[in-house]
């Protein structure tokens, strides 16, 4: 063969496989639209979910469903929309909602979802504003997702370790008044002052530190004002909030307790601090059985052996009304990206997995709550949380409480997550810091302001231009 | 065929095999670049069209305190890491030149390091530096407990943090010391002898002979480590993110606050000057090492 030859065939055999090569089919052989499917989990969680897209695919003749594991999948998906190739549905986060929403990043489904399969209404009352995000021309309020898996925090306890310390585990600590006397009495030392070894810790509001910014919120404040979109973040319920936290730190000891926190292992494994009870109380969401399931002490016939319980958020005694707890929602949520070609099929697919069955049975299989309005008895008796009432009644709880609906969230949510360690660590007084960060968080809620106001969308704009659809 | 035909198409046949190279560095860093330039100019929140701005991107640097932050921090990593990578490497470099037994094993072990890829290596060093169980503390706490030393919280202590983030990149300085290793083998030996049958001490051969015959080296090993320090990213955003209870802001480097706000923030226009601004800066000092090499690097004939 010649030079000539070799290179002719070489460019010819590139061309070729650029224009026909291998590539995301759209359409199987018999006929189906190929659905993408992104998805951030990966393990058990995925494996639940792949058993019910397989149950879909097998369910009908017209749509096949391709379940992807991405990893970063909220940068991924980011990139692909804006790229212009999307996938076709993707599984994010309760906080993307804004960014997507606003920008038009995503369809709403209110206009796709003529059965009325998904509506709000089906979702357990803190669960609905997840949903929801006003439109940024119209400025009226529409459902942008639905929530694939729900999750609401409460407070676990040891009852072994707070019956050894004096206390009655039939009677948690409801109030925060409570919570910081057993605190008290539940740190345990190698010696006596705050500088001696902890063997034991009783509350810690950096442990495992996911939610750095909610300690106000059981005073009764909040962090944003939607409406004038406002930070909230030095208000006097925060500033007690976090005066709280250094309270604990300086109870605890600051340089102990960072020594102490550096043994724990990983969440997900026998070294979780609770499960260890090297750490009386935490705050975690219902998925924490499934560690405590895997990784936690068993009988002699396999069967968990931690006695804990759980009970909702404390709070103040002025906020407590048991008939009405106060919790954070944070839950995984599912979207519809903008640009697909077949989105009535993609709403098909999303209204089946939003049916009852499917999903308490994601929720069983990732240890989480339902986050419907009304959960099936058995789902609640067969439930591997044993405090899943108690996470099912501050989901259907008007106290609810989510993260900021803002596109700034995630700076703002930096800035708190240093923030909460320099106040931990008594480098600054609450008060000062909050002060701080209000004052950043302000710039940044300006700066994506300025952003909207460029675009025509912003506060003071009129609605000239129809809705992200 | 004339001469001038067949120089053509002797051209176009270089050109066509060096083709996927020049397409290649086109489609995928040049044009990018020059996309990056524009984006600059612009409010870019990635989702939505980029709006012009002008320079307010490059004014908002001035006012940002994140990013004067992250600046210094990554400025002083570079200041403290490149002089102590220098010294280190070229010392063990020194020490692998002469007759060492296993020289092979030692030249292996001291370059393994930088075949780990840097997520393991990470983890590696966040378990050798934990507070309570690491093997740093308790080598410490074995060899100077009776002080009463005991180790530090490395990765959570925000005083620590920048020593752990120094040690952790030491640790794979082997292709540098490689690099160092080749250079001192080509030191003529005739040199060396002459210099000590004039009388020169140990020290003084390798300040006045080895030195200077290694130093176009020395300036290209400083340039890579510059060009590397100032874009530190993976050790310390795994880090960060796997030391909760951490300051998070005291592993918080130039490179991950501008990937923060091309990627989470929604701010790619901004990115994008923080990009063209280390990019700048990158070259501003390589020019000025280039500079001063002029007076301090020999380069034999």
């Amino acid at each position: 063969m010649s030079r000539r030859t070799a290179l002719t065939a070489m460019i010819a055999g590139g061309l070729g496989f650029a224009a026909f090569g291998p590539r995301g089919a759209k359409q199987t052989a018999d006929g189906r639209i190929v659905l993408d499917y992104w998805e951030k989990w990966t393990g058990h969680e995925a494996r639940a979910m792949q058993k019910i897209v397989d149950r879909f695919n097998d369910s009908q003749k017209r749509i096949r469903v391709r379940y992807l594991t991405t990893a970063g999948i909220d940068q991924k998906a980011l990139i692909s929309i804006a790229a212009g190739d999307p996938p076709d549905l993707v599984g994010l986060w309760n906080y993307n909602v804004p960014q997507y929403a606003e920008t038009g990043a995503i369809l709403p489904l209110d206009e796709l979802d003529e059965k009325g399969e998904v509506r709000p209404e089906r979702y357990a009352q803190g669960f609905r504003p997840v949903l929801m995000h006003p439109d940024p021309y119209t400025k009226k309020n529409r459902q942008w997702a639905v929530v694939n898996t729900g999750g609401v925090l409460a407070l676990y306890y040891n009852k072994g370790l707070l019956r050894e310390a004096g206390l009655d585990p039939e009677r948690p600590p409801r109030t925060l008044e409570a919570l910081e006397e057993a605190n008290h009495k539940l740190i345990k030392r190698a010696g006596p002052g705050t500088q001696s070894a902890l063997e034991r810790a009783g509350f810690l509001h950096i442990e495992p530190g996911w939610w750095s910014w909610i300690w106000g919120y059981s005073y009764g404040g909040k962090l944003y004002d939607a409406e004038n979109d406002r930070s909230l973040a030095a208000s006097p319920e925060n500033i007690a909030g976090f005066d709280w936290v250094q309270r604990t730190s300086e109870e605890h000891g600051v340089d102990a307790t960072k020594t102490f926190k550096a043994g724990f292992g990983n969440y997900d494994s026998p070294l979780n601090a609770f499960l260890t009870g090297k750490l009386a109380m935490v705050i975690q969401g219902p998925w924490l059985a499934n560690v405590i399931t895997a990784h936690g002490p068993k009988d002699a016939q396999g069967r968990p052996m931690l006695d804990y319980g759980v009970i909702p958020m404390p709070v103040i005694e002025s906020q407590l009304d048991e008939k009405h707890p106060v919790g954070l929602i944070d839950c995984d949520i599912m979207v519809i990206p903008k640009g697909v070609k077949r989105p009535e099929a993609c709403m098909e697919f999303m209204a089946y997995l939003q049916r009852q069955e499917n999903v308490e049975a994601m929720a069983l299989a990732h240890y989480k709550n339902s986050p419907l309005a009304v959960s099936s008895k058995a789902f609640l008796e067969n439930h591997p949380n044993r405090g899943i009432r108690t996470f099912d009644s501050i989901a259907q709880s008007d106290r609810t409480y989510m993260v900021p609906r803002t596109r700034a969230w995630p700076q703002i949510k930096d800035e708190l997550d240093a923030g909460l360690q320099r106040i931990w660590s008594l480098e600054r007084p609450a008060k000062d810091e909050l002060a701080m960060i209000q004052k950043r968080s302000q710039d940044y809620l300006d700066t994506v302001e300025a952003q909207r106001t460029q675009r025509g969308y912003g506060r003071g704009s009129n609605p000239t231009r129809g809705p992200a659809t | 065929m004339s001469a001038r035909t067949a120089q053509l198409k002797r051209d176009f046949a270089g050109w066509l095999w060096v083709s996927p190279w020049v397409i290649g560095f086109l489609a995928f860093l040049f044009g990018p670049m020059l996309v990056s330039l524009y984006y600059s100019f612009t409010d870019y929140p990635l989702l939505e069209p980029p709006i012009w701005t002008g320079l307010d991107n490059y004014r908002r640097m001035l006012s940002d305190e994140t990013f004067r932050a992250v600046l210094w921090r990554t400025a002083k990593f570079a200041f403290i890491f490149i002089p102590l990578a220098t010294i280190i490497s070229l010392s063990i470099a020194g020490l692998l030149n002469g007759k060492v037994k296993a020289g092979g094993f030692f030249q292996a072990a001291v370059f393994i390091p930088t075949l780990v890829p840097m997520a393991g290596s990470a983890m590696i060093w966040l378990w050798m530096l934990n507070g309570e169980y690491g093997l740093i503390n308790m080598s410490i706490s074995r060899a100077f407990g009776w002080a009463g030393l005991t180790g530090a919280n490395w990765l959570s202590d925000s005083k620590w943090a920048m020593p752990s983030i120094v040690m952790i990149s030491l640790w794979s300085v082997g292709q540098m010391v490689i690099v160092y290793l080749a250079a001192l083998k080509e030191v003529p030996d005739e040199m060396l002898e002459a210099a000590a049958l004039d009388g020169m001490g140990p020290i003084r051969r390798f300040l006045s002979v080895v030195l200077p015959l290694i130093s176009p080296v020395i300036l290209f090993n400083v340039v890579t480590l510059m060009i590397g320090a100032l874009q530190i990213f993976a050790i310390p955003y795994i880090l960060s993110a796997a030391t909760p209870g951490g300051d998070p802001r005291s592993m918080y480097f130039y490179t991950m606050y501008m990937y923060d706000n091309g990627f989470r923030y929604g701010q790619m226009g901004y990115a994008s000057a923080q990009a063209w601004v280390q990019l700048l800066i990158t070259l501003g000092l390589t020019a000025m090492l280039f500079i001063a090499s002029k007076r301090l690097v020999h380069y034999r004939a």
